[in-house]
């Protein structure tokens, strides 16, 4: 029988998470989720860390950005027969537990969003969290949705909507880019709880006010 | 007129470099050889581009080369743009395609059939 997990697959792009990447993967593919891993063209051995028995490892040649990343698991996983399509990040702050939640939403939804300010968030600070609320307001003014959580990396989608939401913006700027794709295609959304687990590890990966400024030159410049 | 020399000398060295390395399609040569000779005139007459400064109500020949020259720059800066924004969804779409190719190889290689 064709379960609910043969038919969904997992995409996390990978960026030198090294050390974080197999204990991401290993429990995904373990509970019987289809993972594909894209290593964006990591310094270290994210490519060979990701290699669990059982997951799909792509590597991209050279450094494309987040968003070239997902895209390019998305593509892989479609071409596999993929009937909804998760983003999952790589560093850990994800929890496999939100995944049956976020997929059953796509019930009577093309797209589910995952919401840390619906759900928990653990090991933030208050920096962090003021700057993602900021982040949020942002991003709601520019696509015109009124999210809860608008950066969140934990998304479900059918794939059906996919060619839909093609993301374009190779960098960081790809959250946004969904959003707009989002209000524009006229999908049906829905916001899940999900909790988001700070490391020492995914917040020195995480990205900074600094960033956030040529997040914003990416998404209008390059459109 | 230690200026002049140079200026003619940077001038020539720009055509030769033009002619010697790029290609050599008949417009591309036209053009560039027009410019620079525009180039050339206005070095060895400067008072000329005063008059035709004050045919297009510009005050100073000077000032008219910098108007075009600043005309010129915006445009080479958006047209390269342009370009690199192009050039860069390419490459991606190039790196993806052939991460999924190889990927594809390796199963194959691996004997696994694909799921």
């Amino acid at each position: 029988m064709v379960t609910v997990r043969d038919e969904t697959w997992i995409v996390i792009a990978a960026f030198n998470e090294g050390p974080a990447i197999r204990d991401v993967v290993a429990p995904l593919v373990a509970a019987g989720w289809r993972t594909v891993v894209v290593d964006d063209g990591s310094r270290d051995d994210t490519a060979d860390a990701a290699r669990v028995p059982g997951a799909c490892v792509l590597r991209h040649a050279i450094n494309r950005g987040q968003g070239a990343a997902l895209q390019t698991g998305i593509d892989f996983a479609l071409a596999r027969g993929a009937e909804r399509i998760v983003t999952f990040d790589a560093d850990g702050q994800h929890r496999m537990e939100d995944l049956p939640a976020l997929v059953g939403a796509l019930d009577d939804a093309d797209i589910a969003l995952g919401s840390r300010f619906l759900g928990g968030v653990e090991g933030a600070t208050r920096g962090r969290r003021a700057m993602l609320r900021v982040a949020t307001a942002v991003s709601n003014r520019l696509a015109g949705l009124p999210l809860t959580d608008a950066h969140c990396g934990l998304r479900a989608f059918r794939a059906s909507i996919a060619p839909k939401l093609r993301i374009t913006q190779d960098r960081m700027a790809h959250a946004s880019e969904l959003l707009d794709k989002i209000a524009a295609s006229g999908a049906r959304w829905v916001e899940v709880p999900v909790t988001i687990r700070y490391t020492d590890h995914s917040r020195a990966k995480g990205q900074g006010a600094i960033q956030g400024v040529r997040i914003l030159f990416d998404y209008w410049f390059r459109a | 007129m230690i200026i002049r020399v140079l200026l003619l000398a940077l001038l020539g060295l720009i055509g030769w470099r033009f002619f010697v390395r790029r290609n050599r399609l008949p417009v591309h040569i036209i053009t560039v050889a027009v410019v620079l000779g525009l180039a050339a005139l206005a070095v060895v007459f400067p008072e000329s581009t005063n008059d035709i400064a004050h045919a297009v109500g510009v005050g100073r020949g000077a000032d008219l080369i910098t108007y075009l020259v600043e005309v010129g720059l915006l445009f080479v800066t958006v047209h390269y743009y342009t370009k690199f924004v192009e050039l860069d969804a390419h490459v991606t779409k190039l790196v993806r395609e052939l991460a999924i190719v190889r990927s594809e190889l390796d199963e194959l290689r691996k004997g696994k059939p694909t799921p």
